[in-house]
């Protein structure tokens, strides 16, 4: 691509530019492209990181062209960009809208992208998303879940930078009522310090020390007792305190303690200061041992001049830390490709290396020179070709799951799963006519304007379905770390197959999915708008003559097309992002 | 105050179990006592595993290893059993009958005195890691392929969800029953006839093929998913297993209490197809009041149990059904102000018996005062060596999972030999 081709393209800041015209050089000869949303900013003037990251890919596996499965059609990809950074599948109105697009494909897909990432959505989305990875569904109430998950989507609304936001996670001590939905990662763990030192470790740094606790991991050669007590010794001073007038709880901390260990195996025995992995040891300042701010009683929380706990958050942060970086960058490429460059996504050693360490690397530098920037990240890799392939595939073998040749299936979250039923079905809709009337009639002054503000209407949708979501939640999400692979049980299946809420919404009412159907006549119309609702795209003629043989076999028409409806919608094409 | 329950019954229930197995199970003879589904369960060969979960921690003071008269021995006796030179504590009359079917381990030190560590070492036979629990293992390879059940099937009502299938396919995470209330969404909605059901999903089913065709690299995806629509149709057809009142003899036999009718349960899906079947009963978890306690905890144990073992004996079931009666860890030997004993996993027992284990033996020993084990330590994955070996399975070799090589049990433990038979 020539330099000299910006000057061809008016009124775009630059690097809104550079990225536009990397991607969609078949757009240089249409129409001018409408500009990009005001609100989407690109952190940083940089090349592009896409074309970088598939020449890697390409060039990674042998024969990669010959096998590497082409673009996707502009309908596989609405319904995965929008499960991806929205959370749930695009309406059939929106689908319909992308699909007569005459826009070039490059080009609309990357509005979709901008459009997307700026939408009050994708806070939600990653709302979700960082709430699973963080607090792994842990039930704990000490800090409200309403609470954490306000301070999560608001940071993601801001885009806050990752560095920002874990170094608010780890030096949170719950007393600023302000910061305190921050300090749920320490206190929902019951500031159990082992468990946070495993959590830290896995969450944040992407290894699982667990079995370092009691001795040098036996099987990884690079999983150190000593890394194990490092993270400790950051945490070990600091304790739960309950405070005695607000019954709050609030992290105390000591201005003495320092950790040692002994190996199960060899008796062998250890002492460590604080220390991240294998960066520097942090010693403590002179002559701050048993110097307090406030000292710690009965009545009030230890607060140390120095303390350890604060260094963990800047240590975490740092520069030098490049297993920071390497974390979030395999754990968000897993979140949009469906498998983490390492994987298991906290067991990365050097037997388990990355499947493209060059990639990793690249991601990781260019993270930090963008701040951090988590937004920025996940557009440059839906921006991508490997993010962008199709998932059809005639290869049998399991490559396909590490070199990128292919998309790879996600399964919805239990999020998403909710969201997308109750998009196709209506519920959505019927749900924000119904807020949207009643905000009318309580707000006639502001109403009218309010009741298009996209911040209001996620807010409502939000309140009105959770309950929905959280039965979601209940049957499809679990308890506990990653796991690699997908998962069904014959309890998620019975909850499709009779469960009243999923059956109610097959119910025809008020212009939802199955009463759009039950209006039309034609049976080719059905089959589309069906499958448009449903799967995001038009049905194909084998398919249309399936659902015409149904139709046609069933005597009463209204209960056979809410079978067909089910049908859809309980099908492997529905359950997975593909 | 303890029920008369008809409890002596093992002479006849020992010679009814040889008559079986000499009749090759399942003749005409027997066709007043066995349903034909359970005659053709025996004839099947399938193995199964009945598991036994005393929540909270059982004493093994009070329980399978007491030291009446000893300092911290607590104010039980012990009683002879049914083999000579074994004695077990007072409160098991009924098992202690039964202890020819039996056998106990007492040396075993989980190394923990944490509820969740010490439940995820017995069920994982693992000091630490994501490996699947007891019920699922053996789900994975004892399921018949057209088996009506579940492989694995938990009978409880409290406790966070389980991960308990780690690696191992979905099929095989255990289903969660909530006490002996059916499984939810079991019942199809009166507008819904049972032909449009049938046409629904076989029109599901079509679409489902055809998406996976198109992705044979990603079969493991799709495959699971629509096992679990199998599965949920056979959940769909045994409904009437989960809704079926029991028996008011059998209520009378097992108790009427929530441990007896979730026995009851246990036994009916045993013996219709099930494979493992995990009953907790819940409450040992006696920081106060120890005595009192296990007096009436395992008084409701004892005479349960009891049913459930001799109704797989009479059908000939025992020899291939692994029956493991066991906690999360035992209780200290001190005792505490409040006449309680606190965790204790460095010294505990458990009981297991039928497919492939010697009766009536005892295992290791702890010493005088029950403070530490002397004899014969050990770790919870000697003990789920020696549960597969004994059900057939080669323990040191790896699990049965694609591209991943995971040895079935610890390597660092093995098979208890003197148990297997």
């Amino acid at each position: 691509m020539s330099p000299s081709r910006t000057s061809a393209v008016h009124g775009l800041p630059l690097p809104a530019l550079v990225v536009l015209l990397a991607c969609a050089v078949a757009a240089a000869d249409g129409p001018p492209p409408p500009p990009l949303p005001e609100d989407f900013v690109v952190s940083q003037v940089s090349p592009p990181l896409h074309p970088q990251i598939d020449e890697l890919i390409s060039t990674a596996s042998p024969g990669f062209a010959d096998h590497a499965a082409d673009v996707c059609p502009d309908a596989e990809f609405i319904r995965r960009v929008y499960l991806d950074l929205a959370g749930t599948i695009p309406s059939a109105e929106v689908t319909r809208a992308f699909l007569a697009d005459a826009t070039p494909s490059a080009l609309k897909r990357q509005q979709l992208i901008n459009r997307l990432l700026a939408s009050p959505q994708h806070a939600r989305r990653m709302q979700y998303v960082f709430d699973e990875m963080l607090m792994e569904r842990r039930p704990g109430t000490t800090i409200p879940v309403a609470e954490w998950q306000n301070w999560l989507r608001q940071a993601f609304l801001d885009n806050k930078p990752w560095n920002q936001l874990v170094q608010e996670l780890l030096a949170a001590d719950g007393v600023d009522k302000e910061k305190r939905p921050a300090a749920k990662f320490y206190l929902d763990r019951n500031f159990d310090v082992d468990l946070i030192t495993r959590d830290v470790g896995r969450v944040f740094l992407g290894v699982d020390l667990e079995c370092a606790q009691c001795h040098d991991h036996p099987s990884i050669d690079g999983y150190l007792q000593r890394h194990y007590y490092g993270i400790t010794a950051f945490l070990k001073r600091s304790y739960l305190f309950t405070d005695p007038k607000s019954k709050q709880k609030v992290l105390g901390e000591k201005a003495e303690g320092d950790v040692k260990f002994t190996s199960v195996f060899t008796q062998e025995e250890g002492a460590t200061p604080p220390r991240l992995l294998n960066l520097p040891a942090i010693v403590d300042p002179e002559g701050t041992e048993k110097q307090y701010e406030v000292k710690p009683d009965g009545k009030n929380r230890g607060v140390p001049k120095y303390s350890r706990r604060l260094q963990l958050a800047g240590a975490m942060i740092s520069a030098d830390n490049i297993d920071f970086r390497r974390n979030i960058v395999n754990r968000l490429w897993a979140m949009m490709m469906g498998r983490g460059l390492v994987e298991p996504l906290d067991l990365r050693h050097a037997d388990n290396p990355p499947s493209h360490p060059k990639v990793l690397n690249l991601l990781a530098d260019e993270f930090l020179s963008h701040d951090y920037d988590v937004r920025w990240l996940l557009r440059e890799l839906a921006l991508s070709e490997a993010y962008q392939r199709g998932s059809r595939t005639q290869t049998k073998s399991d490559a396909a799951a590490t070199d990128y040749a292919s998309a790879l299936l996600k399964s919805l979250s239990a999020e998403q799963l909710a969201w997308s039923l109750m998009e196709a079905s209506g519920v959505t809709t019927q749900t924000l006519a119904a807020q949207q009337a009643a905000l009318l009639k309580s707000d006639p002054k502001n109403g009218p304007a309010k009741k298009d503000d996209p911040l209001w209407q996620d807010d409502v949708l939000h309140k009105a379905l959770k309950p929905h979501v959280d039965q979601f939640a209940l049957q499809f999400a679990h308890q506990g770390g990653q796991k690699t692979g997908f998962e069904s049980t014959a309890n998620q299946a019975l909850f499709l197959i009779n469960g009243s809420l999923v059956q109610g919404w097959l119910t025809p009412a008020n212009n939802n999915l199955t009463d759009r159907l039950r209006k039309l006549d034609d049976n080719a119309a059905v089959a589309e708008e069906l499958y448009v609702s449903l799967l995001n795209r038009i049905p194909t003629g084998d398919e249309i003559a399936e659902v015409t043989t149904y139709l046609d076999a069933v005597s009463e028409r209204d209960p056979a097309i809410q079978e067909i409806v089910w049908a859809v919608l309980a099908s492997a094409e529905f359950r997975f992002n593909h | 105050m303890r029920r008369d329950i008809g409890c002596n019954r093992m002479d006849h229930a020992v010679s009814r179990r040889s008559f079986l197995g000499a009749s090759a199970a399942g003749s005409a003879v027997v066709g007043g006592l066995l349903t034909a589904a359970q005659a053709e369960q025996v004839r099947s060969g399938q193995k199964r595993i009945l598991q036994i979960f005393l929540q909270g921690g059982v004493s093994q003071f009070e329980s399978w290893d007491p030291k009446p008269g000893t300092r911290l021995g607590g104010p039980f006796r012990s009683i002879s059993t049914a083999v000579p030179g074994m004695e077990i504590c007072e409160l098991l009359p009924h098992t202690a009958q039964r202890m020819d079917k039996l056998s106990i381990v007492r040396s075993i030190n989980l190394k923990t005195n944490s509820h969740r560590v010490g439940q995820l070492r017995m069920e994982k036979g693992r000091i630490a890691g994501e490996y699947p629990y007891v019920g699922s293992v053996g789900a994975k390879y004892f399921t018949p392929p057209d088996a009506r059940l579940p492989g694995f099937i938990h009978i409880s009502t409290r406790g966070i969800t389980d991960n308990t299938n780690a690696f191992l396919p979905a099929q095989h995470a255990q289903l969660k029953l909530e006490g002996v209330k059916a499984p939810s969404n079991l019942v199809r909605s009166d507008k819904l006839s049972e032909e449009a059901a049938k046409r629904r999903d076989e029109f599901r089913r079509r679409l489902s093929e055809r998406f996976s065709a198109s992705r044979p690299g990603q079969k493991a995806y799709t495959e699971a998913f629509e096992s679990s629509f199998t599965l949920a149709d056979r959940l769909i057809s045994q409904k009437s297993l989960f809704e079926a009142e029991p028996s008011a003899k059998d209520v009378e036999r097992y108790g009427s209490h929530p441990f007896g009718l979730r026995c009851i349960l246990a036994r009916e899906l045993l013996m219709n197809g099930g494979t493992c079947v995990k009953v907790t009963h819940h409450g040992y978890d006696t920081h106060a009041e120890n005595f009192n306690f296990h007096l009436e905890q395992l008084g409701e144990f004892d005479h349960t149990f009891c049913m459930l073992l001799d109704d797989l004996a009479d059908a000939g079931m025992l020899e291939s059904t692994l029956v493991l009666v066991h906690s999360e860890f035992g209780r200290t030997p001190k005792i505490n102000q409040r006449y309680g004993r606190d965790h204790w996993g460095a010294s505990c027992s458990m009981a297991m018996g039928g497919c492939g284990i010697v009766p009536g033996a005892i295992v290791g020993a702890t010493n005088k005062e029950g403070t530490a084990v002397s004899e014969r330590e050990v770790a919870s994955g000697h003990l789920f060596h020696t549960y597969f070996s004994a059900l057939g399975l080669d323990t040191a070799s790896d699990h049965d999972i694609p591209g991943k090589s995971i040895p079935i049990g610890d390597p660092a433990a093995a098979p208890i030999e003197e148990l297997l038979a």
